[in-house]
This record gives C-alpha cells, structure tokens and sequence, in this order.
C-alpha cells in the first residue's frame, strides 16, 4: 500500500496535526528538548485532542438526535397532506401532561406552523413546510458528514501522538541501558 | 488498545497509517455492534407489531406519528408496518456487511502489525 498524502494535512478546522516522527533522536535534536519536556509537550497536546474530542461528540449526539425529529415533523406534514383530498379528518391521540392523553380532530388544512426555535414559531403552507424541514434535514446530515470527518482526523492525530510518545519513551529506555552497559564496560577494562 | 513501537524496531509512516486505520475500524466496529443492536431491536417491535394487528379486531387503530397517536384504518397500518419492516432488515443487513468487511481489514492490520513489531505492539481489546 504506497504512502498516502495525508501527511501533507498540517490542521483541520483549527485542529493541528501531529508530525509524523521519523527518527526519534533527529525529532529530539531538532526540537532542542530533553526527553522528559518532550514527553511532557506530547501529553499536553494529548489532553487537548481529547477535550476537542469530547466537544465534537457532544455535537455529534445533539445532531444525531436532531435528525429522527426532522424526519417524525416530515411524516406528520405527509399524513396530512395525503388526508387533504379526502374530506376526512385526521384523528390524533396527544400527549397533554405526562400519562394523559386527549383526542385532536384536524380538519382538512392546507398549513402547519413550524417550531423554529427561539420561541418563534411560524405558520407554513404544507409545501413550503415539507421544504424547509427537507431542506433543515440535508444541512444536519451534511453537517454530521463533516463532523464525522473531523472525529476521525482527531483520532488519528491522538494515536499518531500516543505511538510518539510511546517511541519517545522507548528511546530513552534504550540509551540509558547503552550508556549503563557502555559505563560497566568501562569499569571492567 | 495500546500501541507500541519497540526500541529496536523503527515505526515507518506506512506503520503508522496502519495503525491509524486499526484504530479507526476498531471504532467504527463498536459504532457499528451498537447500531446494529438497535436494528435489531426494532425489527422485534416491528414484528410484535404486526402480529398484535392480526389478533386485534379493530377497526380503527392508533399509530404512532412523531409525538401523536394518529387514527388509522387497518389496512394502512399494516402496509405501513410492512414498509417499515422492509426498510429496517435492508439497513440491518448492511450493517451486518459492513461489520463483516471491518473485522476482515482489521484481521489482516493484526497479521501485518503483529508480523513487524511482535510483541511490541498490542492490538487486543483491554
């Protein structure tokens, strides 16, 4: 599998990438930094992944449950639609306070009033309601879409830091072990 | 999951794209266990459903619209159960699929990672 060229992405949406580390030694010398400050950079920039983190999935759930809502508004402006033509009206059970429910006629109608938010609710012609409500549900998808993007750049960017700072600390590991078998080699000549 | 690179083997950026992608299928394999659990458990409904409208004598019958309990003859709650059900077993089996196709590429990042960095690395569940 060639390399692909996302190592050229260097943020996201105000997220920064984590550099690719490709020699550790190199990666150090260049940053002029001691193993532990170094360590110390990587776990804070972990922790800042983790709290955009958990600022995306607390949108992600607002749209998720956003979306079913949209599309229960939709059903009910298409029933009564399709009741239109019929002279018949539409008999609903509806929920008045919590465990008790009342009976609606809804005669023929030829509008709806919107919940928009803010206290505002306006009056619609059933078409120009199925429109705005068509119209509200493909911005939160397309909206989740780009969320959903941006969760999985932020993974990544978290577990390319988590194997750096794995690697770092590796490193360390290895050259005190030389340097203690260099300084005992020393001492036995 | 715990990732690893061992001080005595080096982590190409090829590795660590593999890594990523493990990482990013092992949460799309979780997302995609909840999903089809609730998939599931609206089929049931579903089929409870629909067998209480065979039992039921009544005319008219109370279905569930949004917030309302709209007045609805029968037949139009069965042919609308009906529909729902379709719907729900087509979204469940591509579920299921892409399930399948996630733990296939996840099978075969195990053997690749697992064949470079041993015991370096650890890609099981914790």
């Amino acid at each position: 599998m060639a390399s692909s060229s996302t190592s050229a992405v260097s943020e996201r949406r105000g997220i920064p990438a984590a550099a690719f580390v490709e020699d550790v030694q190199t990666y150090l010398t260049q940053s002029g930094l001691d193993v532990n400050s170094s360590l110390a950079f990587l776990q804070e920039r972990l922790q800042q992944y983790k709290l955009v983190e958990m600022k995306l999935l607390a949108q992600q759930r607002d749209l998720q449950a956003k979306i079913p809502d949209i599309e229960k508004c939709l059903d009910i402006v298409a029933t009564l639609q399709a009741k239109k033509g019929t002279g018949e009206a539409l008999i609903a059970d509806f929920e008045v306070s919590e465990g008790i429910y009342s009976r609606a006629r809804i005669e023929d109608t030829d509008s709806v009033c919107l919940w928009l938010g803010a206290n505002v609710m306006l009056e619609y012609s059933c078409d120009e309601a199925t429109n705005l409500l068509q119209k509200n549900l493909e911005n939160a998808k397309a909206s989740l879409e780009v969320l959903v993007d941006d969760l999985h750049f932020l993974r990544d960017q978290v577990t390319v830091t988590q194997v750096t700072i794995a690697r770092v600390y590796n490193w360390d590991v290895h050259q005190r072990r030389s340097k203690q078998a260099a300084a005992a080699a020393a001492k036995d000549s | 999951m715990q990732q690893g690179g061992g001080s005595d083997t080096e982590v190409t950026w090829e590795d660590q794209q593999n890594i990523n992608k493990f990482g990013r299928l092992n949460n799309r394999f979780h997302e995609l266990e909840d999903e089809i659990k609730i998939a599931k458990e609206m089929n049931e409904n579903l089929e409870d459903a629909s067998n209480e409208l065979i039992l039921t004598d009544d005319e008219v019958v109370r279905f569930q619209i949004g917030e309302v309990f709209a007045h609805m003859p029968r037949e139009e709650v069965e042919s609308r159960i009906e529909q729902m059900k379709e719907v729900t077993s087509k979204n469940l089996e591509k579920l299921e699929e892409e399930k399948d196709s996630v733990l296939a590429q996840m099978a075969e990042l195990k053997r690749i990672l697992y064949g470079k960095f041993k015991d370096s690395i650890n890609l099981e569940e914790d």
